[in-house]
């Protein structure tokens, strides 16, 4: 809206150091001795080279011996949050809560307890009680780090090395929930909104629930396939301990094979073999899901534009900067189009001016019927002013200094906006097809070949919900057929699909067991505070899981 | 029934009609400098001056093809017919008022050349074929009015610049610096498109006055022409996008 600051001005000044509208670049051929972090690779660079004698980092080999840092090497602003990083500090490897913001996915698996809990009442006629479910609490807190419960001279995990595996279970009945010790509850009542939590326990009903979460240690040296059978067997042996059964009778077979298959919820699905990862991998990790597992509507459930940028935040960091950048491609070039989409607060620029004109426009959020025109209307707006803020900020475009990281991110402001006016993503993706149409147009260009190929052909399946034509947002994912391929729209997606759900208060996007497991303060990365988080890693202040010093020499 | 006239681009503004100059064959682009053969092939860097053509193939008439309906309708290109490698010109155009953008290049390419592989990306574009066919498009596109010297430079990589701001001098940033402004206005190359050192500077001309970009560019933008100021076009994309959405699945959102 005229009048109103740009979010994003602030950033530019201090990334630059210079008027943001200003057009021409002042500062060239400075090299790499602009950077602290740049000259700290350096040093390594040669020490390493030194003490292995096999040669290592040399930022002199561009052609013609040019290092980069030939215009400035801008520092980047997680968006909402006051610190400032170098680009590389927003790599993953060089980023300890990104690392771990993947790891306690990948490290978690959703067990019922009902099923087991039958097979000892109604099979064997064993008592389950609160006390009961408690002690095998203690018991399976114990175990699943990798202690030993049953059998004699076990080997077993040093507790300090694992100290980040516990297991919390959780549950839709309030007179269950209170039986339960504190430390092994995730409270729904209070750690969600009173309207949330109750659509959350609605969903969950009188079923209990186990959040387990096994080391990061494990995952890191096996995959995410692992999580779902490590837990499955230590659930196994607590089972016997807590109840007093015989170690070989055969309903423990039906104890393991609740955990592992008939009551577990893996958190992406396996994937096909051209791709070739098993469950708990990122590419199985449907965008709606996403939306469960971050918790910032649960934080700002006033403020739904907020919630769904923390979603875009995660997404292309794990989509883009995780699967597609490494596991699929390899690499490091994929983290320029992800922080796109998650500093200098730009998107969120983008996106709180589509939230004033659907406010404006439509007296409110979810307020605007979920149509096609609607699509055109707020998609149309909000995709030119986006893209003028490009012509109106000379700095702005050198910021987003590739097309694709502009496409993506006022692409995702645009479609966020469209999800947010109507409620429906559907509506949404719509409008982010319409912004690349248009972008194109402006521009001249887009992104890179790959890049624009799904989205000159996207307006064609948008309200695609058959399995083999397309899906509703929430299910689709990764491995969405057009979706495989291209960083810059994944995270988004998430993102887009979140927002219409956020809009209208829903209390889950897509399963209610996941939003609330991950609601677990005790996990390691704080889910409700993505951007945060990564500043935290960026600063080198986020203490990770997966420690090893207590085995290795001490440096 | 009136005869067809091709509408290469729609709307009415001076971008809208700059784009459909360049989309449209019977439009004689502009010259506006002269680059010699042999200064193409130099900055181009695939072959040295004079040197021949490696080729991959027999030339066409020596090689005995059999009969074949598409080969008797599709007249080869010369480096085709000649058995040229494949070589690549690659083109970066700053989105300050550059004459040409990169997807307004492969339109280009696919109405006023044959034989030839176009990828369009945001900071570059690039055309493979055959490489004296390339050579000629080279000449062509450097020497008419699709190339504006301090906005737009043949870079095969290292190529980020196109949505930088200007340096003092007016180019366009180049980490390489293959190019460099002389004391007598023109801009020369210094290095070929890939960044190595030539051994001879060579001119393309003096940049365009501020106003004179604005005349001939291609790019819509808030302080040129902005997008907003031509309707068809915000609406043709619409309707493409509805018709997309709705003939789709026929879902009556």
């Amino acid at each position: 809206m005229a009048g109103v600051e740009k979010r994003f001005v602030e950033a530019l000044s201090k990334k630059f150091e210079e008027d943001p509208k200003g057009k021409v670049m002042k500062h060239v051929g400075m090299g790499i001795e602009q950077s602290e972090r740049k000259m700290e690779f350096k040093k390594w660079g040669d020490k390493i080279t030194k003490e292995r004698g096999i040669s290592g980092y040399d930022p002199m080999l561009h052609l013609g011996g040019i290092p980069l840092g030939q215009r400035v090497l801008m520092p980047y602003k997680p968006s909402t949050t006051e610190t400032y990083c170098e680009g590389d500090d927003l790599h993953f490897v060089n980023n300890a809560a990104m690392q771990q913001f993947w790891d306690d996915i990948r490290r978690t698996t959703i067990v019922g307890l009902d099923t087991a809990h039958n097979v000892l009442e109604r099979r064997l006629g064993k008592e389950v009680t609160p006390e009961t479910i408690n002690e095998y609490m203690h018991i399976i807190n114990h175990a699943m780090p990798g202690a030993a419960v049953v059998q004699e001279h076990m080997v077993e995990t040093h507790p300090g090395l694992v100290d980040d595996c516990y297991v919390k279970v959780f549950t839709g009945d309030d007179e269950l929930a209170d039986e339960i010790e504190d430390q092994y509850l995730i409270d729904i009542n209070k750690l969600f909104p009173e309207d949330q939590a109750k659509q959350l326990k609605e969903a969950i009903g009188k079923s209990l629930w186990q959040a387990v979460h096994i080391p990061t240690t494990v995952v890191r040296t096996c995959d995410g396939g692992t999580t779902k059978r490590w837990s499955a067997m230590q659930i196994s042996m607590a089972m016997i301990d807590a109840y007093h059964l015989c170690a070989g009778e055969a309903a423990v077979a039906d104890f393991a094979y609740a955990a592992k298959h008939a009551a577990a919820l893996d958190m992406a699905s396996i994937l096909p073999a051209r791709r070739a990862r098993g469950p708990n991998e990122p590419g199985g990790l449907q965008f709606g899901l996403l939306g469960d597992i971050i918790q910032a509507n649960r934080i700002h459930p006033d403020d739904p534009a907020r919630a769904s940028l923390e979603v875009v935040a995660a997404g292309v960091m794990l989509y883009d900067q995780i699967w597609l950048g490494s596991y699929m491609s390899g690499g490091v070039g994929f983290t320029q189009y992800a922080t796109a989409a998650y500093t200098d607060d730009i998107l969120d620029d983008f996106t709180y001016y589509g939230v004033d004109y659907i406010n404006k426009k439509y007296g409110g959020i979810a307020e605007a019927p979920a149509t096609m025109d609607t699509v055109l209307d707020v998609g149309t707006e909000v995709t030119l002013y986006a893209l003028e803020q490009y012509d109106d900020y000379p700095t702005l475009l050198e910021d987003h200094f590739g097309g694709s990281q502009r496409a993506g991110v006022g692409a995702a402001g645009t479609a966020i906006s469209c999800s947010l006016a109507t409620g429906h993503a559907q509506a949404g993706l719509s409008g982010w097809y319409l912004h690349m149409l248009l972008h194109k147009e402006k521009h001249g260009r887009l992104g890179f070949y790959g890049y624009d190929l799904q989205d000159q052909c996207g307006s064609t399946n948008t309200f695609s919900i058959r399995g083999d034509e397309g899906e509703p947002l929430e299910l689709r994912g990764p491995n969405y057929p057009n979706y495989a391929m291209n960083v810059g729209h994944q995270g988004e997606y998430a993102g887009i699909s979140a927002a219409a759900h956020y809009a209208v208060g829903d209390g889950y996007v897509l399963n209610p067991l996941v939003k609330v497991a991950f609601a677990d303060p005790s996990l390691k990365f704080d889910y409700s505070r993505v951007r945060e988080e990564y500043a935290k890693g960026a600063l080198r202040e986020f203490s990770p899981a997966g420690e090893r010093s207590l085995i290795i020499p001490a440096k | 029934m009136a005869e067809y006239k091709k509408q290469y681009y729609p709307g009415k503004s001076k971008i809208s009609e700059n784009r459909k100059n360049l989309l449209d064959p019977e439009y004689e682009l502009e010259k506006q400098r002269e680059v010699s053969d042999e200064d193409v092939a130099l900055i181009l860097g695939h072959r040295a001056p004079g040197e021949a053509y490696k080729s991959v193939h027999p030339p066409l008439e020596e090689m005995q093809e059999p009969d074949c309906p598409i080969r008797e309708l599709v007249e080869p290109t010369e480096g085709a017919k000649a058995g040229d490698r494949v070589r690549y010109t690659q083109f970066t155009d700053s989105m300050y008022f550059a004459p040409a953008t990169p997807y307004v290049r492969a339109w280009m390419m696919h109405n006023r050349y044959r034989g030839v592989d176009t990828g369009t990306l945001s900071g570059r574009w690039i055309v493979e074929a055959r490489e004296r066919d390339v050579e000629q498009m080279t000449k062509d596109l450097l020497e008419s009015e699709v190339y504006e010297p301090a906005l737009c430079s043949m870079r095969g990589a290292t190529v980020h610049g196109h949505s930088l701001r200007l340096l003092e001098n007016g180019l366009m940033f180049d980490m390489l610096r293959r190019t460099e402004l002389g004391e007598d206005g023109n801009v020369y190359y210094v290095k070929n498109q890939i960044g190595e050192p030539l051994d001879k500077k060579i001119s393309v001309g003096k940049p365009l006055t501020e106003d004179e970009r604005k005349e001939k560019t291609t790019i819509f933008r808030k302080d040129g022409i902005g997008i907003r100021s031509d309707e068809e076009v915000v609406q043709f994309v619409q309707r493409i996008h509805r018709s997309r959405s709705m003939a789709g699945y026929q879902l009556k959102i």
